[in-house]
């Protein structure tokens, strides 16, 4: 049991990085896209926002600070909803605790595996003597945990119930949602159970932790197992949700609404555009003579007349 | 109840799915809040529904012929599928891939960007007019019909839309319900662009089933390619126009002037949209009295196409876009200018300025810069001397969303009016923040079937109700009042509301371009350029 709970817990996280990696990488690599520009790009402390247009020219000597700007806002909106909480106030009341939920969860364990890794260095944590930074830690990890399940737990509740009750999101909603709330809202609450039931100082599940890191796994108790299996299962399955929108919601900012590079001549943009102009066309309408590339149809007048329905 | 219309809905098969109420309607202030017309009622009179597909909510955007045999409805069936497949695919749609998927697998049905829509809310939150609605018809077909998944992930994943010819010609018609304004995606923490995903769907059924309004297309984008011009006018007939707007200019402005074409070397190309020289000549005019004041080297283009600055494709057709834009900028090499300059025309700037900028390769890519920012320098640079108290009425400035949310040009026109125009005031909201005029996307130019009772009754009433709120306080017609415009089809929707509405008779507000406020306060006119009559 104690080995077959190593191997998911590493495989899981194995499995999350290696697809979300996977996913920012097929993203990347996709074709330079028209430019989809939108505004306000992030806007400045005063209200006012950049544009590469206020003095007509689309040169912009500022590009680099204001995409590591971008990049920041993008990341720290991850984690408290911003947008959310500006535009949608009722919904943001259950999707943050859900988020912080899950946010603490990984921090929680991310802390535990900081623990477990810390003893190499001689660390201790109470009720064993420690020192400022082992009590930190301890009370950090018990935060932490506690905070992501119950809070994890009201907003799964909460998300579940606004769906339910709201005629609005049920008509957009599909099996999926709600099996992606009672999903969550077991591995929140499986780990409230066996924190606070059996573990209430997490002493064995940083047990747990430090077995992973040794590469010695022990057995833990019933409830933890249940809550161990469980958070692993979100690992594997989150990937195929559309949960991903951590990753991909850098790309949709960064690539495409906030992507205001020039097409200059030399440039890497102007080199994949080439490339794109050399694929064949093999769209049917009648006004897209067939056999034709990109770079050849910019020089094909549409053929008069054609308009009529396709066939 | 058209509210409770669900997604499954869309491929019922019935006469037509929603009835838009004119009890439903956005409430418009005292005294228009009777007008609460039927947009749905002519239709039905007029257009003879065995024939063109109108069974979404009434309204016919485009006349789709139905399919007269099965088999012909499977045919299309297989195309639409065809074309979604090319969607998907790097080579057919290298344009907009990643823009499209990105859009198209993460959203969460939060729906809030139903809030941010104008249509929907105008309509009285018809569901159908919800931004997801149609963005949702696409993913859940996308599912079920290419990505093809078993039965039972399928089931969990919600994919209940079937796939008919019903499903078909609604969502062709829906796709023309939305005016590409992007106020949803610029509200959605995602990330996802809704209105993106409509243009998407208009391209697929442009681009693989030659299916589009005729307006921009047969008359749009292939007459400008055709002719030189969506409104028709040939290179000769523009260069009598020319001539006609230096003959009004000498004599009603008082200033003689020659206005320069087909001027080898000039520092700029300025390009218009054609429908100014038709229906508000004023503009090109003031323009060239300005630029002539301003002792600018400039020139028009009477080449084919080179004086019209409309791209009809950025709507709906990535290959008539590419096509016009590649156009404009031959006819600029050829003239050896340094840089073209897009007139108040909002959808051109977009269209030859950021969209278009990744199809121009090599020299065909020459600067192209917005007219804003060059009348900002003319004005405040204080070479030319203005009269502010020549403007001195109640001004306030729609923001055509091409510029504002798409290109964020906000400030050069504001700086523009506040120097000018003492009474200049915002509406709410405003910049990038704006409402659409309700004729973006080619509605302002569409006018099949009683299409253009919807635009006036649905899709522009957000707009009549800000303008009529912004002149809350001098609403009565003893005032006269402009809302300053600076592009042209948001002018041909403002002129459409405004006689829908009777505003002119029951309020005095004139609409107008940017350089015409300018001419009428520079002070080397004698006489005020603008011309307080409805036209």
């Amino acid at each position: 049991m104690a080995l077959a709970l190593a191997i998911l817990t590493y495989f899981a996280y194995a499995f999350i990085i290696f697809m979300d990696a996977r996913k920012a990488i097929k993203y990347a690599k996709m074709p330079v896209h028209l430019r989809w520009d939108l505004y306000p790009m992030v806007r400045n402390g005063d209200g006012s926002h950049d544009t590469a247009f206020r003095q007509g020219t689309q040169s912009d000597k500022n590009r680099g600070k204001r995409f590591i700007k971008s990049f920041l806002f993008i990341l720290k909106d991850n984690f408290y909803l911003g947008e959310y909480f500006h535009k949608n106030r009722r919904y943001w009341c259950v999707l943050f605790p859900w988020h912080v939920g899950f946010l603490l969860i990984l921090t929680f364990n991310g802390l535990c595996f900081l623990a477990a890794f810390s003893t190499f260095a001689g660390l201790s944590l109470p009720p064993e003597p420690s020192n400022l930074v082992g009590r930190s830690l301890y009370y950090a990890i018990l935060v932490t945990g506690f905070g992501s399940f119950i809070i994890g737990s009201l907003g799964s509740i909460g998300m579940l119930t606004i769906r339910l009750a709201s005629r609005e999101l049920r008509a957009y909603a599909s099996p999926i949602n709600y099996f992606n709330y009672v999903f969550l809202l077991a591995v929140f609450s499986t780990g409230f159970y066996a924190g606070y039931s059996f573990d209430p100082t997490f002493s064995e599940y940083r047990g747990f932790w430090k077995g992973l890191v040794t590469l010695s796994p022990i057995d833990v108790h019933f409830a933890w197992a249940i809550h161990i299996i469980l958070f692993a299962l979100v690992k594997l399955y989150l990937p195929f949700t559309r949960s991903m929108h951590y990753v991909t919601r850098f790309f949709a900012f960064l690539w495409v609404y906030w992507d205001d590079r020039p097409n200059v001549k030399g440039s890497a943009i102007e080199k994949a555009v080439q490339g794109s102009m050399d694929h064949p066309v093999s769209w049917s309408a009648p006004h897209i003579p067939s056999g034709k590339r990109w770079s050849d149809l910019n020089s094909q007048p549409a053929i008069p007349g054609s308009g009529e329905v396709r066939r | 109840m058209s509210n409770e219309i669900t997604l499954r809905d869309i491929s019922r098969k019935s006469e037509q799915l929603i009835q838009v109420h004119p009890r439903d309607l956005l409430p418009l202030p005292p005294p228009y809040e009777e007008t609460n017309p039927n947009p749905a009622k002519e239709f039905l009179a007029q257009t003879d529904g065995n024939r063109y597909e109108a069974s979404l909510d009434g309204i016919s955007a485009i006349g789709i012929p139905k399919p007269k045999t099965k088999a012909e409805e499977e045919q299309l069936i297989r195309t639409f599928l065809s074309g979604l497949r090319k969607l998907f695919s790097e080579e057919n749609n290298w344009t907009f891939l990643q823009p499209l998927m990105l859009s198209l697998e993460y959203c969460g049905k939060c729906l809030t960007c139903s809030e941010a829509c104008p249509v929907y809310i105008a309509s009285g939150r018809q569901e159908i007019y919800r931004p997801s609605y149609r963005s949702e018809l696409l993913r859940r077909i996308k599912e079920r019909y290419i990505d093809n998944p078993g039965r039972i992930t399928s089931w969990f994943k919600g994919n209940n839309v079937d796939l008919n010819w019903e499903t078909i010609a609604r969502l062709a018609e829906l796709a023309y319900r939305c005016t590409l304004c992007r106020r949803c995606a610029q509200v959605c923490s995602r990330g996802i662009d809704n209105a993106l995903i409509t243009h998407e769907i208009r391209k697929l059924f442009s681009q693989e089933m030659g299916i589009a309004p005729k307006e921009l297309h047969e008359k749009g984008t292939v007459q400008q390619l055709r002719v030189g011009s969506t409104t028709g006018m040939t290179p000769h007939a523009f260069k009598n126009i020319i001539a006609f707007i230096e003959e009004e200019v000498e004599e009603k402005a008082g200033k003689k002037i020659q206005i320069p074409i087909d001027k080898q070397g000039a520092d700029i190309l300025l390009i218009h949209n054609a429908g100014e020289y038709l229906s508000w000549p004023e503009n090109p005019a003031a323009f060239a009295i300005l630029f002539e004041a301003a002792g600018l080297n400039w020139t028009l283009s009477s080449e084919s196409v080179g004086y019209d600055a409309v791209n009809y494709g950025l709507w709906y057709d990535d290959i008539q876009l590419a096509r016009i834009a590649a156009r404009h900028t031959q006819i600029a090499r050829d003239l050896k200018v340094k840089k073209i300059v897009i007139g108040e025309c909002g959808h051109a700037h977009k269209a030859s300025i950021t969209v278009a900028d990744r199809i121009l390769t090599g020299d065909s890519n020459i600067p192209r810069e917005s007219c804003l920012p060059l009348l900002q320098r003319i004005v405040l640079e204080g070479n030319l001397e203005f009269d502010p108290g020549r403007n001195d009425f109640p001004v306030t400035l729609h923001d055509p969303c091409n510029m504002v949310r798409s290109m964020g040009i906000v400030q050069p026109q504001r700086e523009i009016l506040r120097k000018i125009c003492p009474q200049f005031r915002e509406m709410v909201p405003h910049g990038v923040d704006n409402y659409c005029c309700g004729g973006g996307s080619g509605f302002a130019i569409m006018s099949t079937g009683n299409f253009a009772d919807w635009r006036s009754a649905v899709s522009g009433r957000m707009k009549v109700r800000q303008i009529l709120e912004v002149f809350h306080d001098v609403l009565t017609p003893d005032t006269n009042k402009y809302v300053c415009a600076p592009c042209s089809n948001c002018k041909g929707q403002l002129r459409e509301l405004f006689n829908y509405y009777d505003v002119w008779q029951k309020s005095r507000i004139l609409y107008g371009g940017l350089v015409e406020l300018i001419i009428n306060a520079w002070v080397g006119l004698k006489e005020p350029f603008i011309n307080w009559e409805w036209h």
